[in-house]
């Protein structure tokens, strides 16, 4: 991979950022600003694609990551039940009219339920002094279940206002970023891509299995334990921010594989890079085509990202991973 | 001897009965919360044996066994209360459980009004097919008045921009073919979320900005509603509506296309005086 074709993921995801703030269900000129235009673009549009933008890159990552770590192809971040956790405790919020934290009360209560369930998704998946990858997956899907269905009943059983909006929220929805939310998802975020891309060298070696990786000098238990730690701080900051948004922690890894072959070395950051890009990318389609009504941005990643990937996977003879 | 006359007489009665009297049917399910707030209106509450979850108006219909929901009522759930007749409304029924209701032979009636001009002739149809035309003749006779009223007396020269927040997060308002967006054009106003044509769309924040609505409305669907909307009205702070505080905080008088909605109109009415 030269650094020219990183440069370039570089730039065009800076452009795409730029234009997620300027363009919009209305363009607006950055070299003349009017009062409107000003609030719209502070109050509004900064907060969003900032918030798309981190949530994106922390899908990507955490996406490549745990990929890695199950060696499965078909792992996405909300396979471990973290978001469904957070959707639960998110709902149980809204439900019981918890608002002790202002604004912040949805991610907060999101946060917690993320929290909790990476915890508990991890002591299912932790046998004899390790996570063990089989185990975590099952764990995870088992759990998924769980607090899904416990979310569905709750849904069917109330007539409450608040469940539908859970519902809505569940689907992901960025309209409600704000600053305030943006100083902790940032912390959680970053900490979390740095933990993994300074193991992905660890990670990489965990691909090839367990022996050959312990032959090669790595400390297998502690090294997953690592790696599924950055991947929980990272899903539940995402999930806290603005829903579940499906895709992209499935999809874009692989694309990126793709392009630039297998090391998690540069998969990771690059796939958070495109991550943060297409969901800025998806959030401005889905705020723009029909405006003023918002098509949720978990819809458009899929729309619009599936067929490319399907494209891709017809031309590719060899698959990474 | 006895007995025959006792028996003749019932017979005749029932004769009379099924050929002069009209038929009120007794046992009535409703498969929406705005026709079980009509039937109690017209004074059928007492008759009525099943209702949806989401039937919570007025509050002796809490009590009423409970069918399931609007999309998704449980058949099985119908069919064993044996209603006389089952009514169900074009908005949030389906077709096909009223197909398979009359299948079953059981009666049906279809409330069609969908908008605030056709509510009184529907409560009327609807009255004269339940056996309560009189009472449904002079409630929706009052409710027609109460329109005209304010229809006349209100509208000021200048249209009025209205946003009616029906959920501040994720941001939901009252679109095109609503109750509300009709009361707000009914008293003069300019519903600036009606050109979507759709009925809830989930709005943009920026339009709301670049519309600078006058006046907002937030309807109460929640115990927490003020709290609720800090943060949305925090980020449209420079609105006209915000600015100078007319901001409302409203029943649900309007969600439902039923009686409530002459409440509902003279609700919204009281907070434009207040404006002007």
């Amino acid at each position: 991979m030269s650094k020219t074709k990183i440069l370039i993921f570089i730039a065009a995801s800076v452009f795409i950022f730029s234009a997620s703030v300027f363009l919009g269900p209305k363009a607006i000129n950055p070299f003349a600003l009017t009062g409107t235009d000003r609030e719209i673009i502070f109050l509004i549009r900064l907060p969003r694609a900032i918030v798309a933008a981190l949530m994106g890159i922390a899908l990507g990552a955490s996406g490549a990551v745990l990929q890695g770590i199950l060696r499965n192809p078909l792992a996405d971040p909300y396979i471990l039940g973290i978001s469904s956790g957070a959707a639960l405790t998110a709902a149980l919020g809204l439900l019981s009219g918890l608002f002790f934290f202002g604004n912040l009360s949805l991610p907060l209560t999101a946060f917690i339920g993320a929290f909790f369930a990476s915890i508990i998704v991890g002591s299912f998946g932790w046998r004899r002094g390790g996570i063990w990858p089989d185990r975590l997956l099952l764990a995870g899907v088992g759990l998924s279940f769980l607090f899904y269905s416990v979310l569905m009943l709750l849904i069917s059983i109330s007539s409450d206002e608040g469940m539908r909006r859970a519902l809505l929220w569940i689907f992901g929805d960025l309209s409600i970023a704000d600053w305030s939310l943006i100083p902790y998802g940032f912390l959680l975020i970053i900490a979390g891509l740095y933990l993994s891309v300074s193991r992905a060298k660890a990670l990489n070696a965990l691909m090839l299995g367990d022996e050959l990786a312990h032959s090669l000098g790595f400390s297998v238990n502690r090294e997953r334990l690592l790696l599924f730690v950055s991947v929980a701080l990272m899903t539940a900051a995402s999930v806290s921010l603005g829903g579940t948004i499906g895709f992209i922690g499935l999809i874009i890894p692989h694309i990126v594989r793709f392009f630039i072959g297998a090391d998690n070395r540069i998969v990771i950051p690059v796939s958070a890079i495109c991550g943060g890009a297409f969901l800025c990318m998806a959030d401005l389609i889905g705020k723009s085509v029909m405006a003023p009504i918002e098509i949720p941005s978990g819809i458009v990643t899929a729309i619009i990202g599936s067929p490319y990937f399907l494209y891709l996977l017809r031309r590719r003879d060899v698959l990474n991973l | 001897m006895k007995k025959i006359i006792i028996i003749i007489l019932i017979s005749v009665f029932f004769v009379f009965n099924s050929i002069f009297g009209d038929e009120i049917p007794d046992r009535i399910v409703s498969l929406a919360p705005n026709v079980t707030e009509i039937l109690f209106a017209l004074d059928l509450g007492n008759r009525v044996i099943g209702v949806t979850n989401y039937c919570d108006y007025p509050e002796e219909a809490r009590k009423i066994p409970k069918i399931g929901g609007m999309s998704n009522p449980s058949l099985e759930a119908v069919v064993s209360l044996k209603p006389d007749i089952v009514v169900m409304t074009t908005d949030g029924n389906q077709k096909k459980f009223e197909e398979r209701l009359r299948s079953l032979k059981i009666k049906t009636y279809v409330f069609k009004s969908r908008r605030l001009s056709e509510l009184p002739q529907g409560i009327r149809d609807m009255g004269s097919a339940l056996g309560a035309r009189e009472k449904a003749s002079s409630f929706s006779s009052e409710m027609e008045k109460t329109i005209s009223k304010f229809g006349r007396t209100l509208p000021s020269a200048k249209k009025t921009k209205i946003l009616f927040i029906i959920w501040p997060e994720p941001l939901i308002v009252a679109g095109y073919g609503t109750a509300i967006d009709d009361v707000i054009t009914l008293l003069g106003g300019e519903n600036i979320a009606s050109k979507t044509k759709v009925t809830y769309p989930k709005f943009s924040i920026e339009e709301i900005i670049r519309q600078a609505p006058d006046l907002i409305f937030i309807g109460k669907g929640h115990t927490n509603i003020k709290e609720a909307s800090k943060g949305l009205l925090k980020k449209i702070g420079a609105v006209p509506a915000v600015k100078t505080g007319a901001v409302f905080f409203v029943s649900d008088n309007l969600y439902r296309l039923g009686p409530r909605v002459v409440k509902g109109i003279e609700e919204m009415a009281e907070c434009l005086k207040q404006k002007y």
